[in-house]
């Protein structure tokens, strides 16, 4: 138990930068305009699947304004991986290249206008003729599995299958119950309310600069750097202000080729793209079909869980494989299981590209876990808060994937606070409503992760100087996606130097001026990044008291910080301030009070969530009503609570957008049926329930002040609970997302 | 052709191209890139200015249209150094996150609250109703919007 009170640590601050945000100020990639900038379009492809007959651009090059026309004829054909994060990075399959000769999807890049206006590219792009050999074109996992003519690329259309095994097979009792239930997961869009933008420049001292709205700078150095055949000091990633991310523009989807472009022109280029762009041609959350089968004893215990996942990873492959591995990893932290097996195959598809969304595969399997372990409790006539009770993992146990300790997992905690709190017994067990409307209670539990320890390389590096008047200056390689990480970082350095935060700045990624950092995902930020401040903060602090120490003449172990100023243990009055410190040190001592420091991940304890949702469904219409919400998180300590909060409230929109609404739909040619924002629905104000958070802060890992991730895991209970909460009101058990108001009344 | 019209109390005569969007003219020609663009089809909200008092997707408008008019930007919402409590109650209500609907809904909020100083929060909550926000949930932001309304 976290008794300790913390001066910063705890409270709720706004995030940082707010102050320029509402006054319009800040400067996002899509504000920013350098000297001599041109503008670039691009050309996507109208058709899901064909080669490239014969392109012509002609008239688009004679366009008074246009400065270069690029296809596949006048670029490199060199592949790469959009995903890439390090060099020499396992399942990082090169399917893609700048421009394509073979398009594979709808929104494929045939051809780019660089003009100095962008109406001018826009209008050039539209003057570009392409004939098309058309192919068959695979929209399904299905069909991309069953045709095997059909190449979508050279070595077929399964990209991978793995086989994964946990456990001894047991012989299950023969008085147990065995269950199987499939859940479908549907294409959605991230929904970024700003787009993807990119700027890049080359100059003639040949360096490229490019500003990202990115979650990993490195990454997109990496990418582009190999594929451009330039050094990596040659390449400098900045990352910008982002209005959101959500794992969408986690992969290098327009840094290359905009990169490329100004490489080529030997001028600054913009690459913005529209909505309707950025729906069909950036990244969407992968399509899942899975199907669960598990054995559980008639008291409710279970004894073995067979998965098969299949993931429609569109028209290249990024990281679905990674992303359908993830998923392998998920369930063994949540329940107790004694024999785990998950098969699963990843395939190419005519389909718009799937990759990293918010929660990392966590959300497409605990959504068909849950509406699973709903199905088991109903079979067994079993109270669904009992039985997950005797499932659930507890404190400390050990991880079945990775043998590592789930750390002090209260999941268990969760359930039972929350039941309690949302009043589970009385509304799930009061008389089902008869008329129109139907109300129901559904609950689900998730687990998520806290970094990459475990599967990946996990360290963060970060620099940080105390300034000559004692203030000081943290370099990271950290990007802040608009959750508040540079605001949580500044805390936990605040609270370590016992100095109010704003005496410190927090600078993010730029891979020419900062330290390394992998970037932002894998819930590592807090988690880790937040160690790594902890960390380099506690070696500065005994460094000031190492300087304070030659002042006083004491030894440092009688020497204390409070409030910027170090003093003598027991001798309140007898204080030296930041600033005497600093600058005696430099002028007195010759010394510079700076200090590196990498820290490493040790562990990966689980992240916990369990949410309540109720929901009142209108039996003529199908409309669903989210009425109630509660949301509780075993998060080990908030360090900005109330940010803490909007992460979750924001999960549970995306969840409930999820669950009812959000679908790119895709039709059996490939094209795309809604790739406007006046389609593809996104919950506004007025569909949003009030959503109550509990947090449980029982620390006890190793992240800063026992605090564990947040972001991804609030999103990924939320369909399941908002699912079962609907399949409680009319009896059904639709799992078949998103649950639209014509699936629902279908089923009724 | 020539246009004449006031932003942020400043008026202004221009010679435009009759296709131009309000959201460009602001962005492009002013410098005011307080404003946003998510969607350019009146979708989003982010581009959302007050014109002559009422809230409009500046994405929308196409410049011939405010010829005469006045118009008001995120830019314009503080006063002599001083924020309108809007914003303040933006900032401490964590009603932000990525920023980037932040604007327009303000702006939104700015015309609600010009023509209704005691909204309720179903009158908030259909105000920006045209202002999507992917980050927060909106809870916050309404909060916001009757905390600035109250005081
Ligand atoms: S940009 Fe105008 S409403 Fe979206
Ligand atoms: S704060 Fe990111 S869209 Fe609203």
């Amino acid at each position: 138990m976290l008794t300790k009170d913390f001066k910063y640590v705890g409270q709720t601050y706004p995030i940082h930068d707010a102050p320029q945000k509402v006054r319009g100020e800040l400067v996002y990639v899509s504000d920013l305009n350098l000297p001599k900038m041109v503008y670039a379009k691009l050309l996507l492809s109208p058709i899901a699947h064909g080669i490239i007959k014969n392109i012509d651009t002609s008239k688009a090059e004679t366009l008074p304004g246009v400065i270069r026309v690029f296809t596949h004829l006048n670029t490199p054909n060199k592949t790469y991986s959009r995903y890439r994060i390090i060099p020499d990075q396992d399942f990082c399959l090169e399917d893609e290249r700048l421009f394509t000769e073979k398009v594979r999807f709808v929104g494929d890049r045939v051809a780019a206008v660089v003009a100095t206006s962008l109406e001018t590219a826009k209008d050039a792009i539209s003057l570009i003729q392409v004939d098309y050999e058309v192919l068959p074109v695979l929209s399904t996992p299905e069909a991309a599995l069953l045709d095997e003519k059909t190449k979508i690329h050279p070595d077929g259309n399964l990209i991978y299958q793995y086989d994964y095994q946990l456990g001894e097979q047991v012989l299950v009792s023969n008085d147990s119950v065995e269950v199987e239930t499939t859940t479908r997961t549907q294409k959605v869009h991230h929904a970024t309310i700003e787009t993807h933008v990119c700027v890049a420049d080359y100059n003639s001292a040949g360096k490229l600069t490019i500003w990202a709205g990115c979650q990993g700078a490195f990454g997109v150095r990496t990418i582009v750097a190999d594929l451009l055949e330039l050094s990596y000091n040659k390449v400098r990633v900045i990352k910008m202000p982002m209005g959101g991310s959500f794992g969408g523009k986690q992969e290098a989807i327009i840094e290359p080729i905009t990169a490329f472009l100004a490489k080529e022109v030997r001028r600054p280029v913009k690459l913005i793209f529209d909505r309707k762009e950025c729906i069909m041609a950036t990244m969407t959350r992968p399509a899942t079909s899975t199907t669960i089968k598990t054995s559980v004893t008639k008291d409710g215990i279970l004894e073995d869980c067979i998965v098969d996942t299949v993931l429609d990873a569109g028209a290249y492959a990024t990281s679905s494989v990674d992303n359908a591995y993830a998923m392998s990893k998920k369930i063994c932290r949540l329940y107790r299981i004694p024999y785990y097996q998950h098969q699963g195959k990843i395939v190419y598809t005519n389909t718009p590209v799937a990759g990293g969304a918010r929660g990392w595969g966590a959300p497409e399997i605990m959504t068909a876990l849950e509406i699973h372990m709903n199905a088991v409790a109903k079979r067994l006539v079993m109270d669904l808060v009992e039985f997950r009770r005797k499932n659930l993992v507890h404190p400390y146990d050990r991880d079945k994937a990775s043998s590592f300790s789930l750390g002090n997992a209260r999941v268990i905690e969760c359930l039972e606070k929350g039941a309690a709190r949302f009043g589970w017994n009385e509304r799930y067990y009061r008389m089902p409503d008869k008329g129109r409307y139907r109300r129901g209670v559904g609950l689900a539990c998730a687990a998520h992760k806290n970094g990459m320890y475990g599967g990946f390389p996990e360290h963060s590096t970060m620099t940080l100087k105390m300034n000559e008047d004692g203030s000081f200056i943290l370099n990271t390689g950290l990007h802040d996606l608009g959750c508040g990480t540079i605001t949580s970082i500044k805390l936990i350095t605040a609270e370590v130097l016992d100095i109010d935060p704003s005496n410190i700045t927090v600078l993010e990624a730029d891979t020419e001026n900062g330290p390394y950092d992998f970037g932002s995902y894998g819930s590592r930020v807090t988690y880790i990044c937040g160690a790594c401040a902890y960390e380099v903060a506690k070696r500065v602090k005994e460094k000031i008291l190492e300087c304070a120490s030659l002042i006083f003449r004491k030894p440092k172990q009688y020497l204390e910080v409070a409030n910027g100023t170090v003093g003598i243990s027991g001798h309140q009055q007898q204080t030296i301030s930041y600033r005497e410190i600093a600058t005696t040190a430099k002028t007195k001592d010759n010394t510079d009070i700076v200090i590196t420091h990498t820290y490493h991940g040790t562990s990966n304890p689980g992240v916990y969530a369990v949410h309540f949702a109720e929901v009142e469904v209108d039996t003529l219409t199908g409309r669903v009503r989210v009425s109630d919400y509660l949301a509780v998180h075993d998060i080990g300590k908030a360090i900005n609570p109330g940010m803490v909060e909007g992460q979750i409230q924001g999960g549970v929109q995306m969840g409930i957008g999820y669950a009812l609404y959000e679908e790119i739909k895709i039709g059996n040619d490939g094209r795309i049926l809604n790739s406007s924002l006046a389609n593809y629905h996104v919950i506004n104000a007025p569909d949003m329930p009030t959503v109550k958070t509990l947090l449980i802060e029982q620390g006890g890992d190793e992240g800063p002040y026992g605090a564990k991730s947040v972001g991804e895991i609030a999103f990924v209970p939320v369909a399941a609970a908002v699912i079962n909460a609907v399949n409680n009101a009319l009896g059904t058990s639709l799992s078949d997302m998103p649950l639209t108001p014509e699936k629902i009344l279908a089923a009724l | 052709m020539q246009i004449e019209f006031k932003v942020n109390g400043e008026e202004y005569q221009m010679d435009i191209c009759p296709t131009m969007r309000l959201v460009d003219l602001l962005r492009g020609k002013l410098g005011l890139t307080g404003t946003k663009e998510g969607c350019g089809e009146g979708e989003c909200g982010s581009c959302t200015v007050i014109m002559n008092g009422k809230a409009v997707n500046s994405c929308l408008v196409l410049a011939p249209q405010i010829h005469g008019q006045e118009i008001l930007t995120i830019e314009a919402l503080e006063k002599n150094g001083q924020m309108d409590r809007l914003q303040e109650s933006f900032i401490n209500n964590g009603a932000i996150q990525c920023g980037y609907c932040t604007p327009g809904m303000l702006m939104s909020a700015k015309a609600l609250l010009m023509a209704n100083s005691n909204p309720s929060e179903e009158e908030i909550k259909i105000a920006i109703s045209g202002n999507l926000c992917r980050c927060t949930g909106y809870n916050k932001i309404v909060h916001a919007i009757k905390e600035a309304a109250e005081e």
